[in-house]
């Protein structure tokens, strides 16, 4: 499949732009990285020399979270941008390499990290869930990468699990046989494998009669939601579900935390889909627990630099990290608590929390963790 | 130049959980994931990378079952050019291995044959260097470096503790690829299914007029986990229990 970049103008809509910099205004990683949107979208619709522009190494530092097309007052498309440079780059082979590991990891594991196929469940072992195959059901709690193989983010998939079998939830999980939902791998350039992820998951997912979809990670929310070409099957993300169970009265939020505690909101579910209201609702319906409200928040709440392949890149950013001035935002609003409903998100500020010293001031929570705290009777 | 490259298919064990035949000859492959043997990738981009310089063919060979292809497709949309399978049942017997090879490339004109220093698998580091003995070829194993220059390959070496060795050796030659010797380019799944439609040559043992019945040198008898450790210490406990006693291990130890 050759790309070619002239047909990026029409595809993207380089011509519309006004040079009005609003972009480059919001761009979360400008004061990081050589990128600038602006620049780009001018030099891609004027150049006749593309190759020099695909080169650059910037072109990587985008976290793909959106703040620049969502504020475009002309529409120009200008993630898509990125990431049909990054899909022209891909095709060519030449990408950095811990990119390419991610990607060849995926195709050969079904995972980024490469991680084996046949442990994917090993956290859900002794939980009692049901898994597809062997039991059935017509929700499909679709757990993740990162919550299946990373220990911090297999609390979140733990917790989720104790709360939906509390809830009376029926559900069950793939197993061995869940692959990635390919969002990061359509942004790290790589259309072809996420195409071809995209057409065996919504293949599996059809064959094993699923009428809903429930997922972790708003990235694995965004991809079924937006990109899957074929699926019709509706996709909740675990806040918008726990929402539901509490106000119907299923999951009774009695322990007193006593915590103060701010919401970052992470890009792939608040700006990107809309889902802003109901992580506050959940946090407003547990018993003990002051929320206090970022000044960036909503649809300008600062990207934790996870999304795009950034969980998987080195380097290419230089400075305080967003992750570092996100904790530090918290710290000053004297929150203990920062929570998040995003696994990359809860990844990156575990490490800012330690790279920042303030571990004794703050930890950070996914949202399902402080749910499961209040679920559980002393 | 024409460079023929020699590679094999393996099973990535790394991450997996390994378990033992029940006649105790070989690991348990079923839920194993298969790919190119990681020295072999280094041999094929360093073959297109010397064709891109001096011009030629790179012919990619693999001895194996029907399975081998995906490995082929691989090479082809790296950039090699063709590519034959010789039909034949897998065999940990490095020699022979190198006899259905030197079968299979003997009266060709290539000026290098290429293969990885050893397979992910079974290890065995034997091919390349019996797959040039048994064609009179001259031969450089642990290759990291290939010039070539007026018929001869300047190459280097890896040696123990970070030495190099240069070698000038007279072609055709067969080398021994090491690791590192390039860093290999992301091979796109849009690649690999253009190449699917390339011609992937599918032979028989007769049909390159490999008859030999000789016995194998070699035959696996058993196959066990290495005995573990005594020295090893395994602490348990949660993360902060472990942190704890680890410290102490270490102030002990450092005095």
């Amino acid at each position: 499949m050759k790309i070619d970049p002239k047909t990026f103008i029409h595809d993207y809509q380089l011509n519309i732009c006004i040079q009005c910099g609003t972009c480059t205004g919001g761009c979360p990683v400008k004061f990081r990285s050589p990128l600038n949107m602006r620049r780009l979208v001018r030099e891609t619709h004027l150049t006749d020399n593309f190759s020099s522009i695909s080169k650059r190494a910037e072109l990587w530092a985008c976290t793909t979270c959106s703040t620049c097309s969502l504020r475009c007052p002309s529409g120009v498309k200008n993630v898509e941008l990125i990431m049909g440079i990054r899909n022209f780059l891909a095709n060519k082979g030449e990408v950095p390499s811990t990119i390419r590991d991610a990607l060849e990891n995926t195709l050969l594991q079904g995972n980024p990290w490469g991680r084996f196929r046949d442990r994917r469940a090993d956290w859900a072992q002794d939980l009692g869930v049901k898994i597809f195959g062997e039991e059935t059901s017509e929700t499909l709690f679709y757990v993740g990468c990162a919550p299946s193989y990373d220990p911090r983010v297999q609390s979140v998939s733990t917790s989720l699990v104790r709360i939906f079998q509390k809830a009376g939830v029926d559900f069950a999980i793939l197993g061995k046989k869940e692959s990635c939902c390919g969002n990061e791998i359509r942004r790290m350039g790589e259309q072809a494998l996420f195409k071809k992820l995209a057409k065996d998951n919504t293949a599996l997912f059809k064959k094993l009669g699923v009428k809903r979809i429930i997922t972790i990670s708003p990235h694995c929310y965004n991809a079924f939601k937006n990109e899957y070409p074929d699926l019709n099957i509706p996709v909740q993300h675990y806040t918008q579900v726990l929402v539901d169970l509490i106000e119907a009265g299923k999951l009774h939020l009695s322990k007193e935390l006593g915590i103060s505690v701010t919401y970052h909101d992470p890009c792939f579910l608040g700006k990107q889909n809309k889902v802003f209201d109901e992580p506050r609702k959940i946090l407003n319906s547990i018993p003990g627990c002051d929320f206090i409200e970022m000044e960036r928040s909503r649809e300008r709440s600062l990207c934790c630099e996870g999304g795009g392949g950034r969980m998987w890149a080195e380097g290419g950013t230089e400075g305080k990290r967003n992750g570092e001035i996100r904790i530090r935002e918290a710290v000053a609003l004297a929150a203990k608590t920062l929570a998040t409903a995003c696994p990359f998100c809860l990844l990156t500020f575990e490490d800012s929390v330690k790279t920042s010293g303030l571990a004794e001031q703050i930890v950070v929570k996914d949202i399902a963790e402080l749910v499961m705290e209040a679920l559980e009777v002393q | 130049m024409n460079i023929a490259v020699c590679v094999k298919r393996i099973p990535k064990t790394a991450e997996a959980d390994i378990f033992i035949e029940k006649d105790g000859k070989d690991i348990k492959k079923d839920n194993l994931v298969f790919a190119l043997n990681d020295w072999d990738g280094y041999a094929v981009r360093e073959a297109v990378l010397l064709k891109e310089k001096y011009e030629g063919e790179v012919i990619v060979l693999t001895i194996g079952p029907e399975e081998s292809k995906e490995v082929l497709t691989r090479c082809l949309a790296m950039g090699a050019d063709r590519a034959v399978r010789i039909e034949a049942p897998s065999s940990s017997d490095g020699h022979l291995i190198a006899k259905i090879l030197a079968q299979a490339t003997k009266g060709q004109s290539f000026d290098l044959i290429l293969t990885g220093v050893q397979a992910e698998d079974d290890g065995w580091g034997q091919v390349g260097v019996a797959l040039a003995q048994l064609l009179g070829l001259p031969h450089a194993s642990i290759v990291t470096h290939i010039e070539v220059e007026n018929g001869k390959a300047k190459v280097r070496r890896e040696l123990e503790g970070g030495i190099e060795e240069l070698l000038e050796v007279k072609l055709p030659a067969v080398l021994t690829i090491q690791t590192g010797i390039n860093e290999p380019k992301y091979v796109s799944l849009s690649a690999i299914l253009d190449a699917e439609d390339k011609e992937t040559k599918e032979v028989g043992l007769e049909e390159i007029g490999f008859t030999s019945k000789a016995p194998l040198d070699a035959t696996i008898d058993q196959v066990s986990f290495p005995p573990t450790g005594k020295m090893a210490e395994i602490l348990k406990g949660t993360p902060e229990e472990v942190v704890g006693q680890l410290t102490e291990i270490i102030k002990k130890k450092k005095g």
